[in-house]
């Protein structure tokens, strides 16, 4: 771990996942500091997304712990993390289709709402001025992201490139301290993926968010990421700046074989 | 080519792909004013109809075809519906066995209004004299007891069954909608205690003390076998509030976790929403809603009666539920009114009507399971979505065969942003 | 990897509701052994008459659950049509015996058209199965979980309204033409009548466990069962598979119809829903899926049911749904995959 004073958004220790006799992740260990970007990247079926899912609370953790800042949230509910500050986007979008963009928006605001059922029912001053906010701060997550007139449209008539950001929006709404993107430019040709990129900063910056990614576009992993670690079956078998990564041979003979040891990433 | 760091303004050329949700924007505004004025209007012109209807000439017609009797148990269907509406349309829980908390409702209107518990006199602002032994209370107050008791048995039915997946939880509650009625069937002798008397049920019940409406004046006494028009208020009141919270609820930050959990109980999850909180509540609100039913029921009836809490109750309030289309209070109040009224009254009259005329001998109430079960088959192969559906609802039960997002930008025409990179074209550049 | 210290190794505790469930799950299991050992040792003649009774029903509903867990297993849906099936099955049982060919009574002509019957009701049933599925099923199987749940219990409603009509809306009596007086062993009476359903459940479970493991069909429908979309890649017909499986389900139904029929020899328009019910609690018990854990399960169920109408302790016949619909709802809660289905991961 890089300097123990620098403050983590998101620790994993040792974390273990087994689905019976398959050991999907294998004491992976793992640091977000706090306002970093970071990348995890590996082969197809490396562990990458399970190991999302166990962070956020989707799959049990078989062993190890996961902090959130200082607290601990290994094996809590899903709400309950996510209400502790972890966003997430989906590999699949999971947007609710049904639900226009400024509906999905506001379900990830239900953490912070305080309103009860009687309250609801009665339209008191203070829900009413909930619901106003949370109108208002759904509508600028959804400016945000540069989807602003999409508001009132429903989420399955979406284009799939706003599918994608809406999902962030969304994840945004629970006030994160850390967001964790599943494959966010999967789909997008480059000109899209450099922008992804200035998105990314924008995110890390205006938002005070830190950022996980998952990915497989070399090149957005490599100009986005601070730190990058690489998964490969479950372990976790290189961690470093991207120039560090770029040269290990390791995660060259991960991706390409051992004939693709000679070439460079 | 769009630009993530200022908003985008609305884009001219989609106007296919927004059409579909336009259309539902629109929708949504004499949505908000138009059905409540038209069913309070709706109301009151039944209310007067009856109510003049010997100057109108219409008393003949109305007794045959649209009786009070009628008129008020489809109301209290009405109420049933709505709370099933909450937890199957609203959250997408299917429950069939909504059945067990009317009963619940009934029996409590039993217990706490007659002299069955004949061992006691417990007087609370009930309708008749104090030296009545037995347990008394106002209506009103056992509305509130009813709704409290139904409300604790759904979550206590609920806490350990919500968290199964749809088809398990559906058997759940058809078991619990089997096995209560039972208990009130078999109530008359547990461990000694007689419960519910059994088969023999529980009657009569104290009046209900309400305004009377009568020909010549209104005045605050207790409603007699002949006040249907003043209990037909009270059961409009009932259903005007039901509606009332059904759609506060939908508009605030419950209803929008009853909808996301009913899309993606995952998604909803991994966003904040308490899973099992927010389906106790839907369980919950919606046996409150039964438990209303329930006890207006008893009292439209005057008692308790164990047989009639069978489990076609439950499958009607379903189809009611299915056909108004889930989730939309309005059609949900038309479709329970429409098929009480045909259940209790269209029915048996159109086949007197027909046999007259055709001078045949046709049973048509006898052909009620036809009717149901006709209807459930055609709703669900021609017309999921219901006779008026919300917007919403007609797109989930119409899903496409494949989910494919990039299908919508493809249909669009042309590419934008990040349209074009869609997933599908993303598999001819790989 | 580096040596892991002690701490890394930390397996998260079972949570407190885990403990809670797993307790109830046991003090369940160990208070029902309790009762049915009280049973057997306060009035050992009439517990095992009671269980005799009991298994009887349970090799029917044996029948109906292979039907139930076959149609589930494939298209995961709960055919609440299925116990109609086998009470129409049981009524074109008493029409093709007593009113067609005039049987009443045990002789070598009636043991004749007893077999017939048993033939064509099963033919019947299977085909009227084939039907529904193609007419009301098939359309939906894409469609959210909802719909076709909705549509069966619609069927299920249709098929009671042709009860209705063909038997009347009160139950019937019909004469049998199996023997009737049995045996006796240890003061405990069997009858012929049982040792026939014995002799007839157990062979066709036997062709119906041989005809899914061993044939092409069966294999088709294991597939199926499994991965629907990769079973049409592999060139295998599923539309026919299924239509397959509703035809084997739906034969069964008409097997315990007739069996019904003969041995208890009353007819219900409603009979199915209550029995329906039943035998697809026995499909959960047994594992929902699984047809060997039909089997297990209707038999199980039927002592369970059999032990509690007749034994000294039992609550008697009133409180026999209660006590089966309890069954089911606690299976549901604390062990969903039964006796021999496997532990799923949610």
């Amino acid at each position: 771990m890089t300097g123990a004073h620098a403050r983590t958004a998101l620790r994993a220790e040792h974390v273990t996942v087994r689905f019976g006799g398959l050991v999907a992740v294998n004491d992976v260990s793992f640091t977000v500091p706090e306002g970093a970007i970071v990348s995890m990247i590996g082969p197809n079926g490396a562990g990458k997304t399970t190991f999302f899912n166990a962070l956020t609370g989707l799959y049990e953790l078989t062993a190890g712990r996961v902090y959130i800042g200082e607290k601990e949230v290994s094996n809590l509910a899903l709400h309950r993390i996510a209400a502790l500050g972890v966003g997430r986007t989906f590999q699949n979008i999971r947007l609710f289709g049904l639900m226009t963009a400024e509906e999905n928006v506001k379900v990830a605001m239900h953490p912070h709402l305080r309103s009860g059922v009687t309250a609801t029912v009665l339209r008191t001053p203070r829900q009413r001025r909930e619901e106003r906010e949370a109108r208002q701060r759904a509508r600028e997550l959804l400016a945000f992201v540069g989807i602003a007139g999409a508001a009132n449209e429903y989420a399955r008539n979406l284009s799939y490139g706003d599918q994608r950001r809406l999902e962030v929006a969304r994840a945004l709404a629970l006030r994160p301290k850390v967001l964790l993107l599943d494959e966010p430019t999967a789909g997008m040709n480059p000109r899209e993926s450099a922008q992804f990129t200035e998105f990314v900063h924008r995110l890390r910056d205006e938002k005070s968010v830190s950022v996980l990614l998952i990915e497989h576009d070399m090149s957005v992993v490599m100009r986005v990421s601070e730190r990058i670690t690489v998964l490969d079956r479950g372990e976790r078998i290189a961690e470093g700046t991207p120039d560090e990564i770029r040269s290990d041979p390791r995660v060259v003979e991960a991706y390409l074989g051992k004939a693709g040891r000679e070439q460079r990433l | 080519m769009t630009d993530h760091s200022a908003p985008v303004p609305p884009r001219t050329g989609r106007r296919r792909v927004f059409g579909h949700a336009h259309r539902a924007r629109v929708r949504r505004i004499p949505e908000r004013l138009g059905w409540p004025v038209g069913f309070a209007l709706a109301a009151l012109a039944l209310f007067l109809l009856h109510y003049y209807a010997s100057l109108l000439g219409l008393k003949g017609f109305l007794d045959v075809w649209l009786p009070r009797v009628s008129l008020n148990e489809a109301l209290v269907y009405v109420i049933c519906a709505l709370g099933l509406n909450i937890v199957v349309g609203y959250a997408g829980l299917l429950d069939l066995g909504f059945v067990a908390f009317w009963a619940l409702g009934g029996y409590t209107a039993a217990w706490l209004m007659s002299a069955f518990f004949h061992q006691v006199n417990v007087h609370i602002g009930g309708s008749v004299p104090t030296t009545t032994p037995g347990i008394h209370v106002n209506f009103w107050l056992v509305l509130l007891v009813g709704a409290a008791l139904c409300f604790v048995a759904g979550v206590l039915i609920g806490a350990p069954t919500l968290r199964l997946r749809s088809d398990y939880l559906a058997l759940v509650t058809l078991g619990f909608g089997e096995i209560i009625p039972q208990v009130f069937r078999n109530g008359d002798d547990i461990f000694g205690f007689n419960l519910s008397n059994g088969d023999q049920s529980i009657t009569p019940l104290d009046p209900v003390r309400s305004i009377a409406i009568e020909a010549n004046g209104v005045s605050y006494r207790n409603l007699g076998p002949f006040d249907l028009l003043s209990k037909y208020l009270i059961f409009v009141g009932l259903a005007a509030l039901v509606i009332f919270i059904s759609l506060r609820l939908r508009d605030g930050k419950l209803g929008r976790a009853w909808l996301a959990i009913r899309e993606d109980e995952v998604a909803a999850s991994a966003m904040g929403v308490p899973l099992m909180r927010t389906k106790l509540a839907a369980y919950g609100i919606g046996a409150v809603a039964g438990g209303l039913g329930g006890v207006a029921y008893a009292t439209h009836v005057n008692g308790a009666f164990a047989g009639t809490f069978r489990f076609q109750i439950s499958i009607t309030l379903l189809a009611m539920v299915v056909l108004g289309g889930m989730g939309n209070v309005w059609g949900v109040t038309i479709g329970a009114l429409v098929l009480a009224w045909i259940n209790s009254t269209g029915l048996p009259q159109f086949g007197n009507a027909f046999n007259r005329q055709f001078g045949t001998d046709i049973n048509f109430p006898g052909y009620s399971f036809l009717l149901f079960g006709g209807a459930l088959v055609l709703m669900m192969l021609f017309r999921r979505e219901g006779i008026l559906p919300e917007a919403r609802t007609r797109l989930v039960l119409r899903e496409e065969e494949t989910a494919d997002p990039a299908a919508d930008a493809g249909e669009a025409g042309e590419p934008d942003g990040w349209a074009a990179a869609g997933a599908g074209k993303a598999g001819e550049r790989s | 990897m580096t040596q892991t210290t002690l701490t890394a190794t930390v397996r998260p505790p079972l949570s407190t509701k885990v403990i809670i469930s797993r307790t109830i799950a046991g003090a369940i299991l160990v208070l029902a052994a309790i009762w049915l050992v009280a049973n057997a040792v306060a009035g050992p003649t009439q517990f095992f008459s009671a269980a005799i009774a009991g298994l009887n029903n349970g090799a029917l509903y044996a029948l109906i659950a292979l039907g139930y867990t076959m149609v589930y297993g494939i298209i995961q849906l709960i055919n609440f049509a299925h116990g109609d099936l086998f009470m129409l099955g049981t009524l074109f049982s008493a029409f093709l015996i007593t009113t067609v060919f005039g049987q009443t009574a045990p002789s070598a002509v009636a043991w004749a058209v007893f077999a017939l019957t048993l033939v064509a009701t099963m033919a019947f049933c299977g085909v009227v199965n084939v039907a529904i599925e193609f007419l009301a099923y098939r359309r939906l199987r894409r469609a959210p979980r909802l719909a076709p749940l909705i549509t069966a219990i619609g069927m299920s409603f249709v098929l009671q309204q042709i009860g209705l009509i063909w038997n009347g809306s009160l139950q019937r009596q019909w004469p049998s033409v199996l023997p009737s007086g049995g045996i006796t062993i240890g003061g405990v009476g069997i009858s012929y009548k049982f040792l026939i359903v014995v002799a007839l459940v157990v062979p066709l479970l036997l062709v119906m466990r041989w005809l899914v493991a061993k044939t092409r069909p069966g294999k088709a429908m294991r597939a199926t069962s499994q991965d629907q979309d990769a079973t049409r890649l592999m060139g295998i017909d599923v539309n026919a598979t299924i239509s397959f499986t509703f035809l084997l389900g739906g034969a069964l139904a008409g097997a315990a119809g007739v069996l019904y029929q003969q041995t208890i020899a009353s007819t219900r328009y409603d009979l199915g829903f209550q029995l329906g019910l039943i035998a697809f609690t026995a499909a959960v018990l047994g594992g929902i899926g699984n047809l060997t854990g039909a089997v297990l399960g209707g038999v199980l169920i039927g002592l369970i049911q059999g032990i509690n109408d007749g034994a000294p302790y039992g609550l008697g016949q009133r409180w026999s749904q209660s006590v089966v619909f309890s069954i089911l709802i606690l299976l549901m809660v604390f062990r969903p995959n039964g006796l021999l289905g496997q532990s799923t991961g949610e």
